[in-house]
């Protein structure tokens, strides 16, 4: 059954995307992440304009972010507070990335700056996730204890200014980092088509020392709001969001997504970080070798001025 | 009464007419196919060629050059050809060199090597949609390099093509030819121009319009997100978070 989309202006397979919608989603809401970061190179491969990928994504994102930190919500797993914090910067950033993916269209580089963004980050971020979950694994088959935390009062969080008490998270620190933290998330949002929990939610226990049990449900409601926000402002600024890929993918995605939330409590917790870290780490590869790769054809067309 | 005298060689003309001329692109569309058809009025009954030659609304193409620095492929800045057609086909009898002069092909734009794609003559470097050193047209010695790439390129998705055995005479006088536009091709005002040649000059034409447009709830969509961009977003939001707390309720309850 196709479907023709409106602002992509083409024809798709309906089934098929609800199918990756409910795979993506299942994947989302296992991990805790947004889920964009397989999505939106599905999508890309697929012949949907990046463009409208990206910002069709970042709709999607935040419905299935939202139908899963209702389910962590329940269970007092979210701090709404420090979500608040970081979506703070979440917002200022995704209207900074939201510009600069305008800029990056018109110069025809938005496709270099996706394909090193996708390579850095994911790369960075897949393989530490990797070490750090792969040496957790071993030490605890070995029965070994875990090494005892170093310097548990980093100075980048206590020697900074405006300090925040965040119960639920049992921490009083300067709001300077979160904010930072969700500024870059922000930008990397509306580049990359990405909730950016994959950053999010590593910086939040290795970075501002977060308890673990709250992490996974305050990066789904800084997604939440950062997401919907720049949903909105790709759609105002660049109509790029299309609302019938969005929904295909809603349909599959926020069922799927409900699954996955389930499904993540039968699983230990590095268990779920090192599957993560290696998928992280493919896609990342994927995307940045095509850098590398000489093209079949030496020209291509850039997306028309919107 | 001149009674006994040849009638003199009365002239050669070509009529047509589409099997559709509102393409209506609704939810279900995956392109369309439409059909030519026509006849030759010829008492004398001269060998004749017919070209059919259809152009979709003219849009500005983008396109980038990679090019390979520290071993990364990276996109050229792009070059603007500012009037290319979104849609272009050009069907015929018989293989165009072979019915017509290179003069007449370019005049008339006939086939896909004589494709108007509209350039400046010049380069130019200036500042558009607030980016500056845009190269709106490099016509320089690769010129040619750059025309065949947005050719070739438009080609690979359907919306460019020539085909010499594209129009096909069913009858005495009366022929066909078919025009498949794919699901990518872009919405507007399609003319269609049927050509007969006879002895390699046009002697007739015709043209006919075609419109492609969407309709119902893609129209309606299409036309929200470009006049209520963003009253759309916050909407099209609205709709994805409304979706993902119905889910969860309907997740807690099972």
């Amino acid at each position: 059954m196709d479907l023709y989309l409106p602002i992509a202006e083409m024809s798709v397979n309906a089934p098929l995307l609800i199918a990756l919608g409910a795979v993506v989603g299942f994947i989302s809401g296992l991990f805790g992440i947004g889920g964009g970061f397989l999505m939106t190179p599905v999508l890309v491969f697929m012949g949907i304009p990046p463009a409208v990928a990206v910002a069709s994504l970042s709709n999607h994102v935040a419905a299935s972010s939202f139908s899963s930190v209702t389910a962590y919500s329940r269970r007092r797993m979210v701090d709404f507070r420090m979500g608040g914090v970081l979506a703070a910067g979440g917002v200022a950033g995704a209207a900074i990335g939201v510009e600069l993916f305008r800029v990056l269209r018109l110069l025809g580089q938005a496709d270099l700056v996706v394909g090193v963004s996708y390579l850095i980050f994911l790369g960075i971020i897949g393989a530490l996730m990797l070490w750090e979950s792969l040496g957790t694994i071993l030490r605890r088959r070995r029965g070994e204890a875990a090494p005892p935390r170093r310097d548990r009062r980093p100075v980048l969080l206590y020697a900074l200014p405006w300090k925040m008490r965040f119960p639920r998270s049992r921490l009083y620190i300067s709001v300077i980092p979160p904010i930072l933290l969700g500024l870059l998330v922000g930008v990397l949002s509306a580049i990359m088509g990405v909730g950016g929990g994959f950053v999010l939610v590593p910086a939040m226990i290795y970075l501002l020392r977060m308890p673990a049990n709250v992490v996974v449900g305050t990066s789904l409601f800084q997604i939440v709001i950062t997401a919907g926000l720049t949903s909105i402002l790709q759609a105002g600024r660049n109509q790029t969001v299309d609302v019938v890929l969005a929904i295909l993918l809603l349909i599959g995605g926020v069922v799927g997504a409900q699954l996955g939330a389930k499904a993540s409590a039968r699983f230990r917790a590095e268990e779920l970080r090192a599957l993560l870290a290696l998928i992280v780490l493919l896609v990342g590869l994927r995307m940045g070798l095509g850098l590398f790769i000489q093209p079949d054809d030496p020209f291509v067309l850039v997306a028309a001025v919107g | 009464m001149a009674v006994d005298l040849p009638p003199p060689p009365s002239p050669a003309a070509v009529s047509a007419t589409l099997t559709e001329t509102d393409v209506r692109v609704t939810s279900g569309y995956r392109g369309a196919r439409i059909s030519v058809y026509g006849a030759v009025f010829d008492p004398a009954g001269r060998p004749s060629d017919v070209v059919v030659v259809v152009r979709g609304p003219v849009q500005p193409v983008r396109i980038a050059r990679k090019v390979r620095v520290a071993g990364i492929w990276l996109n050229s800045r792009p070059v603007v050809f500012e009037g290319a057609p979104g849609f272009y086909r050009a069907a015929s009898t018989r293989p165009l060199q072979d019915i017509t002069r290179f003069g007449h092909l370019r005049r008339l734009g006939l086939g896909l090597d004589h494709l108007a794609i509209a350039a400046p003559a010049e380069r130019r470097v200036e500042t558009r949609y607030g980016v500056r050193d845009m190269v709106v047209s490099a016509l320089g010695a690769d010129y040619y390099a750059w025309r065949n790439a947005v050719v070739r390129l438009k080609q690979a998705s359907g919306l460019y093509s020539a085909d010499a055995d594209g129009v096909v005479f069913v009858d005495r006088g009366l022929f066909r030819a078919r025009v498949d536009l794919p699901a990518g091709a872009p919405t507007g005002d399609y003319t269609t121009r049927v050509i007969l040649f006879q002895d390699g000059r046009p002697v007739s034409d015709r043209t006919l319009r075609l419109k492609v447009e969407k309709v119902g709830l893609e129209r309606a969509v299409y036309l929200f997100a470009h006049q209520r961009p963003w009253l759309y977003g916050l909407v099209s939001t609205l709709i994805a978070l409304g979706a993902g707390w119905a889910a969860s309720r309907a997740f807690r309850r099972s």
